[in-house]
């Protein structure tokens, strides 16, 4: 479970986050959802903590970020896995060595097995067979995908998603939807998931956090979204759809 | 930012850089690319300039010790002194500056402006160390080889001139660059090279790890790092040869 508190973050004059407060609980998949531009990335790398907070805290299964020395960080973050959402691979290295990276540098199984751990996960983003090619050999959803692969290597514990589906269609933005709701349910993990797909909002939203202009403006689950009154979140999920009627 | 804070932020990041590493396989395996990306790439440039730069130091060394009272010998030895203390140190580090420092902070500000060493640190890597440390280490391990090889190429390309042309008889020169010679020129330029191999990797490295923004300011960064390290290795050239050799 990952607790956020009063997350407050500005660049210069600009509020980008003014006081956030949530709760993330494991084997569910959260999500943070809002426009463009609302936030989302920034709340993200506070949690993860590439970015430090101007106030608040986050607590990792109880433990204050903030508080954590130098090793118990760097332990935490062995149990974290993190999609970017510029996917952020290693340029210079291949599909396969980008996924064996993590394995390399802290897995204690022998060269073998971060093997085919490495082509299991590539197998469970559907990117079999692409293993030798480079990064920028590959489509931008592929990169994606790759990069999914990378974050879930080593099981953490805790998985971050910014816009795991942007870029993608339809067919394997579900998939990878799917792929994220069951190791999440399947290895307990606490997951945050960054979107603005509204498919994935509809089908995977079992705590929803909706951020307008850096602030937390409702909270619920999937099937609550029609009963809240925000008005404000209709008109983000429903922007589509009212679009493709007129 | 002033002189102050990048010696402040420089001193952080070797701090950072130079640790133990996390996996010592992966260093290296880190340390053997570097070697090869670094320093076997620059086999070639160093070649091209050292022959062409040896023939114009001789013939220009030639015409202008015309005098009678000048022993024959003196075209032979002034060429040699220029190259073993000066130009296979000194001037062939510049070059490299300008070769290895761009690359070295291209890439890692690609890195960090993509990134993806967001990505290596929230894996629990220290990214410093994983991407600076081999760098600096292959390149003080290599240049050596490359001043040792600088030097040879440059007496060959004096020598082509004695052959190719009538300005000086070969005997008289290989007679000239045997004259009155002194090891230790050889040990100051090697000593002055590592200490150069270091500046030009780590100040190359720290302003990519600090680059900020996208592809132009990679470029800026890179730019920073060739004329900031070449004046360095000036201004300490002044002082290693005060304390190497006066
Ligand atoms: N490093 C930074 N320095 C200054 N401002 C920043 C920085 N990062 C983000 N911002 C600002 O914070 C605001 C929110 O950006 P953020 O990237 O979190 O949006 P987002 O909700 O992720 O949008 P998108 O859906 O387009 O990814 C923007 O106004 C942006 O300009
Ligand atoms: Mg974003």
């Amino acid at each position: 479970m990952i607790q956020i508190e009063n997350i407050q973050k500005t660049f210069g004059s600009n509020r980008v986050l003014k006081g956030i407060t949530s709760t993330f609980e494991t084997g569910k998949t959260n999500l943070i959802i809002g426009q463009s531009g609302s936030g989302k990335t920034v709340l993200l790398k506070c949690i993860i903590g590439l970015l430090n907070p101007d106030e608040g805290d986050i607590l990792y299964d109880q433990r204050p970020l903030s508080e954590m020395d130098k090793n118990t960080r760097t332990q935490l973050r062995t149990e974290m896995g993190v999609l970017f959402q510029g996917s952020a691979l290693f340029d210079s290295m291949s599909v396969i060595d980008n996924v064996l990276f993590p394995l390399r540098m802290f897995s204690p199984l022998n060269e073998k097995a971060q093997r085919d751990r490495a082509l299991y996960c590539l197998d469970r983003v559907g990117l079999q067979g692409k293993e030798t090619l480079f990064p920028s050999e590959i489509s931008g959803g592929m990169q994606k995908r790759a990069a999914i692969a990378r974050a879930i290597a080593l099981n953490p514990k805790y998985l971050f998603c910014d816009e795991p589906n942007s870029g993608l269609d339809p067919l394997t933005s579900i998939k990878i939807d799917e792929l994220i709701t069951d190791i999440t349910r399947e290895f307990q993990m606490t997951t945050i998931i960054n979107t603005h797909d509204m498919n994935s909002v509809r089908t995977m939203g079992e705590n929803i956090v909706f951020i307008h202009q850096g602030e937390k403006d409702w909270e619920g689950h999937m099937d609550e979204i029609d009963r809240s009154p925000q008005s404000k979140l209709h008109e983000f999920i429903y922007a589509g759809y009212a679009q493709s009627k007129r | 930012m002033t002189l102050l804070e990048h010696i402040g932020l420089y001193s952080l990041l070797m701090y950072k850089t130079f640790s133990v590493p996390q996996r010592w396989k992966m260093f290296f395996k880190q340390l053997w690319l570097e070697i090869e990306k670094l320093g076997a790439n620059s086999l070639s440039i160093t070649l091209i300039i050292s022959v062409f730069m040896g023939a114009v130091m001789t013939m220009q060394t030639q015409m202008n010790t015309e005098n009678p009272l000048l022993p024959s010998y003196t075209t032979g030895l002034v060429t040699r002194d220029t190259l073993l203390l000066e130009f296979c140190s000194s001037i062939l580090s510049l070059i490299l500056a300008g070769k290895v420092g761009s690359n070295i902070a291209s890439e890692i500000g690609t890195m960090r402006i993509s990134e993806q060493i967001d990505a290596m640190e929230i894996m629990g890597v220290n990214s410093a160390n994983f991407l600076i440390l081999p760098k600096i280490v292959a390149f003080m391990i290599f240049i050596p080889f490359l001043v040792i090889y600088s030097m040879f190429f440059g007496l060959l390309g004096g020598y082509f001139i004695s052959l190719f042309t009538d300005l000086i008889t070969p005997s008289t020169y290989i007679y000239g660059i045997q004259y009155w010679f002194i090891s230790w020129y050889i040990y100051y330029s090697l000593i002055k090279s590592v200490i150069f191999a270091f500046i030009i990797a780590s100040v190359a490295s720290y302003y990519g790890y600090h680059a900020y923004g996208g592809a132009l300011d990679v470029g800026k960064a890179s730019t920073h790092a060739v004329v900031n390290s070449s004046v360095l290795i000036l201004m300490f050239n002044v002082v290693l040869t005060k304390l190497l050799l006066a």
